[in-house]
Formats: structure tokens, C-alpha cells, sequence
């Protein structure tokens, strides 16, 4: 096909989809004010019952904002096990745990190391996740049955899944067998630098239905028009694909891009269920170390400075992404963009 | 904002408040008043136990809690509720939250090891001369299982409650066939013997080198059988040339001696115990009489035996240190500090530890009484004899609250260290390298607690 044709084919898309989500926006947009200019400030706007916010903020405020302010004036404590009994009145040492997190922790190796294997895992469950996706879009029949072995990974407990791989890893155990009869001696699976590569591998095995999730929910947004309208100027299977279809999947993947990699970079059970404490080096990701800083050596105060630290890197990913994509509201219809 | 009704804000708050005092409520009871006989008279009060679930026998477990309780229902009058926990980490975030808020548990059942990191949050009761009357007298213990209670003989918080030393078990038949008349009373020795029994899939040791636990214990055993005591004052000698030796010999086994079986890199201890249940293995390092009900049953029943491990460290001709056969190893109970029923949580523990319960305790679970009269009474058994002269030859690990650390540390060498013992090879600086950063993480962990 001539790049001229995919172009007019890429426009005639691009148009069907705005009037389609215009259509779509307006909708929601009158739904709640009546007919009435949704900038005008309205009766209901003016008088409205704000205090029945009260139970929500201060639920919020015990849950969250209390041990978050909690946590930040631990990481400023010198608390240990043998400070924790009066732990309000252990020794202030200011930016200390920081600075010990900073020089002479391996924390910022820890993060590297979070970071690397969150995209990396990331990477390869997006393609997995919109393939499986849109194998399943048209009705065939088992339909229903794939779709629901497909989040089988996804329903399973963290825990579950890695004990199940934990065991398949052993040395001697079924991988190391099944390669054996192909003739790879794979090596070590749950120590040494391939260990980086066993949890990149198993956080794929698990977490890419999440994004053949998300990836379908977009999919069900997409109108019928549309794929007649594509159908009918023509667009074979990858120009509809990539022109009509991949924009509608923009919002729901971007969430999913951001929700998967906070989820990877707290993941916790995982590598502990998979590799224990103390963690080969190569997989001493920020939650274990957080962990055995504060439960197997009792640095209490330091293991907080650390958290705060990791509430950091993931606040700016986050940060970013609620700036790029203004999430829709109401009463401001087709805010994205 | 606009309140539209005070009445729907007088609710808010209401209910606000009902979730703070929810968070904060705990029961404000005063000490149980103790007659002049010594009975603590404990009626319509509850004590709470925590202590550690015995994954192998849950239902045994539960009996014995319904059967103790009832006791010191018909003793006190008070009921005893026992809550458990999975594994070190849950009671530990348990203490924590305890220790903090000064409410939970009045009770609490602690691994030897942890006792010292327990001790260190000064959140426990160390006992008073009179408070070791109430538990029936310090001479009603063990003497060696007092040897973790606490820093020193006046400041102690643990009582002792079983033991569990560590021996090794080894197959009759296999060791008649090389033609080994009687067990390895030296690390060499136990490698000699090893290697005429290494042959056709048969392994002369057993051992997991991937246990969370087993590699320090070796490591610590063989380095105070040579006379380094690890840690000595406030200063750690995880870099004295003992231990290089004592990781030498350990890792050896396998890439050495060739008398483990390679795919014991991936092992815990239980997959140990398998391999030695199959009869694939002449000795089984590292266990405890809790692998007796798993024997019994398996191929090697009747064919085993258990021994002492080898007190003469590798490469000397005779022992530093006869006593450290084993780590002292067992439970503890401590009372916590915030409790407010002391003499009752004294009281059950008199109760738990009188000769009777503790030789009950022993019949059910295996673990070997803390009780000295009971201990005594038990080394008659001639298949509990090799256990018994264990417990008497433990030796604890330092009282210090860096243990924790220093354990890790030394495990975390062994971690490291899989990758190139599975290759066949660890490379002497290697090692070196990852002893000295334990070395110097378990050395700031020390100058911690010394300041602690």
C-alpha cells in the first residue's frame, strides 16, 4: 500500500474518532447540568454540601496523611531496638538517615535496580498485553474461556505464584529438566546475576494480564462506526491497528503503564517469596531493602528515610503523568489534551 | 464550606471519636491480688499468650493449648487465649506494635536467638529474685538453658522453656558398609568418613546451603571450636582467620570433597532431611529431634541413629571449645513489661514449665524439656541420649542486640557465595571480600548496641 492511501486512511480515522469522542464528551457533559452552560456557576455549585466531605478527609487524614508525616519524622530519628520503646524521644539526627542512605547504603543501587527491572518488565508485558487483547476483540467461539485463562496469572496471589516458581527454579527442578532435554544448561535460576532475570521473567508471567485488562477495556470503547468507517475506506488489519485503533488504547495503556510500574516498584512479595532475606545482591530491590534494613537489623529510622526516598521516585513518574494527562472530569468535558 | 446541620456534624464527630478511642482502647485492669499460700487467684481475667505455630503438628497444638488452659483455669481461675504467629517476622511486627502502643500480649514464646534483639527494647521483664520464685525458682532450670536469658546472671528476662540442639543424624547401614565402626568426633573426620560413603548416588552429608539459617550455625560452630568467640568485648572477629577456614571447609564439602550432593545448593534444610529419609546420605547435619517424627516414618526408620556434631574444629587435633556441640537453641518466654497481671503471667509459666507438662511437651512435640528434673529423667532414653548431651553441651550465641546483624551478615556470605560454589569454585579474595563487609556491617552494628 502507497503511503498517499495509509495517510488518507490515517486522517479519515483520526476524524471518525474525534467526532466519536465529541459525541461521546457531550453526552456526559449535559448530563448533569440540565441544558444549562456548565461554566455558569450554578444553584447547585454555590450551595453545595461540603461538609459531607468530613468523613472521606478525615479517613484520608488518619490513613495517609498521619503515617506519612509519621514516617518522614522517622527517617529523621536515630530509632532503633533499642530506641524504639520511647520512640518519640529517641535522639533527632536530622538529615543523617539520609545521608547514611545516600554514601553508604546500597540504596541507590537498589534503586537502579527497581527502576531497570520495573521498565524492563513493563517493555514486554505492554506488546504481550495488546496482542492478547486483540486476539480476543472478535467473538469466536471459546471466547469466553481464553479470556478467562488469560487472567488466571492475574487472580493469583502474589504469594502463590511465587512459590509455584520458586520450586519450578530449583536447581534440578522441572526448568533446569525441560532445558536439559534441549541441551541449555541454564545455570543457577534463584542466585547470581541471573536472578535479575528470573523476577524480571516471573513479574511478566504475572503481570501482564493487567495490561491486556486495561488494553481490552480500551478496545470495548472503540464505536462500531468506526471499524465500519475504517473498514469501509478500506484499511487493511495493521494501518486500522495502528491509525484507528492504538489512539483509543492511548489513555487506558498510559494508566496502565504508570499503575504497572508503581505496582512493580513496591512489589514486595514477589522477590522475597522467590529469592528470601538476605537477597542475592543482584535482586536486593528497594522493598526488600527497606525491609531487612528495618526488620532484620531494626533500623527503624534509617529503613523510613529509605521509604521516603522511594516515595519520591515514585511521586515523580506520577507527578508527570497527572500533568500530561489531565484525567477527564464532568464538568469539563474533554479536558484530555 | 457550609454545615447545614449541626446535628449531622455533632455525629461526625461523635463517630470520630468513637474510631480514636477505638484505636487506643485496651483493658485497664489492676495487678491480680496473690493470696498467702502463693496462689494467684486470676478469676474472670484472661491472659494472652503468643507463641510461635508448630507447623507440623497443628493439631496437637491446639489440643495441648485446650488441655493447658483448662489447668490453670482449675489452678487460678483465669482463662489463657493463645494467639500464634507464621513465622519470626510476624511476632516480630507483633513486639513492635506492642512495644510502641504498651499494650498486646502479656506472654510471649522467643526463639534463643531473638531473645538478645527482645532484650534490647527494654520492653520485657527482667526478673527479680522473688520473680524467679514465682516461676518456681531459677534451680528448676537447665543451667545451660539459662546461658541466653539474658546479658548476665543478675539481668535476665528469658525463661527458658525447651530446648532443641542441633545434632546430626546418620544412617547405621551406611556407615557399617565403608566400614566406620562409630560417628566423626572432628569436622576432618566427619569429611574422611564422608567421602568412603560418596559413591553410585549416594552422598556421604547432607545439607542445604540455600537455608536461611543452617550456613551460620556451621560457620559459628566451627569458628568457636577453634576459639574465636566472634564476638569478643564490643569488637566482632568475623575477619580472624578462623572463619575464612570455617567457610573454607564448609563450602569444601562440595567443591572439594565432592561429598554433598550438588543440587544441595538449592536446599533448605528440609529437602536435607528428605535426601537422608531416602537413604541417600550417610549423616544428616543440622537437625533437631523435630526430624524424628519424619524418620520414623521414611525408608531410613530403625537405620539411624543421632550423634553429637564433631567439637574439634577443622584442621586442629583437639577441641577450644568441648561445649559448642550446638548453638543453645529453643524457646523462651518472656512477660512483657506493659502486662498488667504479672503474677498471673508468672503463674502459667510455673504452670508450663513443672516437670510433668514439660516430659508431656516432650512426648508431643519432641523438643527436650528445659526443666532440669525432666532433662534428667530423659537421658535414660538411650535414642534421646546424643539430644540430651546436646543440650548439655550448648553453647549460646553472643547476647548482643547486633546478633541479628552479625547473623546475617554471616549468612549473607553463603548467599553470595552459591553462585560460584555451584560453578565448582569459590574464589579465595572473593570470600575474603564478602566476609570483611560483614565484617564491617556487623562491626557498626556493634558499636550500636554498645551505645545502645
Amino acid at each position: 500500500m502507497s503511503t498517499d492511501a495509509s495517510n488518507e486512511v490515517r486522517l479519515a480515522a483520526e476524524s471518525a474518532a474525534s467526532r466519536a469522542a465529541h459525541s461521546a464528551a457531550d453526552t456526559a457533559g449535559q448530563e448533569p447540568s440540565g441544558q444549562k452552560s456548565p461554566r455558569r456557576k450554578g444553584l447547585s455549585e454555590r450551595n453545595r454540601p461540603l461538609w459531607m466531605l468530613i468523613p472521606g478527609g478525615a479517613l484520608m487524614i488518619i490513613i495517609i496523611v498521619l503515617p506519612l508525616l509519621l514516617g518522614i519524622f522517622m527517617s529523621t530519628l536515630n530509632l532503633d531496638q533499642y530506641t524504639l520503646r520511647r520512640w518519640i524521644s529517641s535522639p533527632f539526627i536530622g538529615v543523617g538517615n539520609f545521608v547514611e542512605a545516600l554514601t553508604s547504603s546500597p540504596l541507590l543501587h537498589a534503586t537502579w535496580l527497581s527502576v531497570s527491572y520495573s521498565l524492563l518488565a513493563m517493555v514486554v508485558t505492554l506488546p504481550l498485553g495488546i496482542a492478547a487483547a486483540v486476539a480476543t476483540q472478535n467473538a469466536f467461539k471459546g471466547r469466553a474461556v481464553i479470556r478467562s485463562i488469560f487472567l488466571i496469572p492475574y487472580v493469583l496471589p502474589s504469594f502463590v505464584v511465587a512459590t509455584v516458581w520458586r520450586t519450578m527454579f530449583q536447581p534440578d527442578g522441572i526448568v533446569d529438566k525441560a532445558l536439559g532435554t534441549i541441551g541449555i544448561e541454564a545455570g543457577l535460576w534463584l542466585n547470581g546475576p541471573q536472578t535479575f532475570w528470573t523476577l524480571v521473567l516471573v513479574q511478566i508471567w504475572a503481570s501482564w494480564p493487567f495490561i491486556y485488562l486495561l488494553a481490552l477495556s480500551g478496545l470495548q470503547s472503540v464505536d462500531h462506526e468506526v471499524h465500519e468507517a475504517s473498514a469501509l475506506d478500506g484499511a487493511l488489519w495493521w494501518n486500522k491497528l495502528r491509525y484507528v485503533i492504538f489512539p483509543y488504547l492511548k489513555g487506558p495503556l498510559s494508566l496502565a503503564f504508570l499503575i504497572g510500574m508503581l505496582h512493580h516498584i513496591n512489589n514486595f512479595t514477589l522477590p522475597y517469596v522467590l529469592f528470601g532475606v538476605p537477597a542475592p545482591a543482584d535482586v536486593e530491590v528497594l522493598p526488600i531493602l527497606t525491609y531487612v534494613t528495618s526488620f532484620q537489623s531494626f533500623r527503624f529510622g534509617l529503613s523510613a528515610a529509605m521509604a521516603f526516598v522511594s516515595l519520591v521516585l515514585i511521586a515523580i513518574p506520577l507527578f508527570v503523568y497527572l500533568r500530561a494527562v489531565k484525567l477527564d472530569d464532568a464538568e469539563s468535558p474533554g479536558a484530555k489534551k | 464550606m457550609r454545615f447545614k446541620s449541626s446535628s449531622g456534624l455533632a455525629a461526625i464527630v461523635t463517630a470520630a471519636a468513637l474510631v480514636l478511642t477505638g484505636c487506643g482502647g485496651g483493658s485497664g485492669s489492676t495487678d491480680t491480688p496473690t493470696s498467702a499460700d502463693g496462689k494467684v487467684d486470676g478469676t474472670g481475667k484472661t491472659l494472652n499468650v503468643l507463641v510461635g505455630v508448630l507447623s507440623q503438628y497443628p493439631e496437637q497444638q491446639k489440643q495441648w493449648q485446650s488441655d493447658i488452659a483448662a489447668k490453670f483455669k482449675a489452678e487460678t481461675g483465669a482463662d489463657v487465649k493463645f494467639e500464634t504467629f507464621a513465622s519470626a517476622n510476624d511476632e516480630l511486627t507483633r513486639i513492635q506494635t506492642s512495644v510502641v502502643s504498651g499494650q498486646g500480649p502479656d506472654v510471649y514464646g522467643l526463639g534463643t536467638t531473638f531473645t538478645p534483639t527482645a532484650f534490647a527494647t527494654k520492653a520485657f521483664v527482667t526478673l527479680s529474685e522473688d520473680d524467679w520464685k514465682k516461676v518456681g525458682g531459677k534451680d528448676r532450670f537447665n543451667k545451660a538453658a539459662l546461658g541466653i536469658s539474658g546479658p548476665d546472671e543478675e539481668h535476665q528476662a528469658g525463661i527458658p522453656f525447651v530446648s532443641r540442639p542441633f545434632v546430626m543424624a546418620y544412617n547405621k547401614e551406611l556407615l557399617a558398609a565403608a566400614g566406620i565402626e562409630k560417628p566423626a568426633t572432628t569436622w576432618d573426620e566427619l569429611a574422611e568418613q564422608a567421602k568412603k560413603m560418596t559413591k553410585d548416588g549416594t552422598f556421604g552429608l547432607a545439607t542445604g546451603y540455600k537455608d536461611n539459617f543452617d550456613p551460620w550455625k556451621f560457620i559459628w560452630a566451627m569458628s568457636v571450636q577453634a576459639g574465636n568467640p566472634i564476638v569478643d568485648g564490643d569488637e566482632l572477629k568475623l575477619d580472624d582467620p578462623t572463619v575464612k577456614k570455617a567457610y573454607e571447609t564448609y563450602f569444601g564439602w562440595l567443591t572439594e570433597d565432592k561429598i554433598v550432593d550438588p543440587a544441595s545448593v538449592g536446599w533448605s534444610n528440609s529437602n536435607a532431611v528428605a535426601a537422608f529419609a531416602s537413604g541417600k546420605a550417610g549423616y544428616l547435619m543440622m537437625t533437631t529431634s523435630s526430624s524424628l517424627p519424619t524418620l520414623e516414618q521414611s525408608a531410613v526408620a530403625g537405620k539411624y541413629e543421632y550423634a553429637l556434631m564433631p567439637t574439634t574444629a577443622p584442621g586442629e587435633s583437639s577441641s577450644k571449645n568441648e561445649d559448642a556441640a550446638s548453638i543453645l537453641s529453643g524457646d523462651n518466654l518472656v512477660v512483657a513489661d506493659y502486662s498488667k497481671q504479672k503474677d498471673l503471667a508468672f503463674a502459667y509459666i510455673k504452670l508450663i514449665t513443672s516437670k510433668e507438662e514439660q516430659l508431656n511437651y516432650q512426648k508431643i512435640f519432641g523438643d527436650l524439656p528445659a526443666n532440669a528434673e525432666a532433662l534428667e529423667s530423659l537421658s535414660g532414653d538411650a535414642k534421646l541420649k546424643p539430644i540430651t548431651d546436646a543440650a548439655a553441651k550448648s553453647k549460646a550465641t553472643p547476647f548482643t542486640g547486633a546478633w541479628g546483624d552479625i547473623q546475617l551478615g554471616l549468612l549473607n556470605v553463603t548467599v553470595q557465595s552459591v553462585p560460584d560454589l555451584a560453578a565448582g569454585k569459590v574464589d579465595s579474595s572473593d570470600l575474603e571480600a564478602r566476609i570483611k563487609d560483614s565484617q564491617s556491617k556487623g562491626q557498626a552494628s556493634l558499636d550500636r548496641a554498645s551505645k545502645g
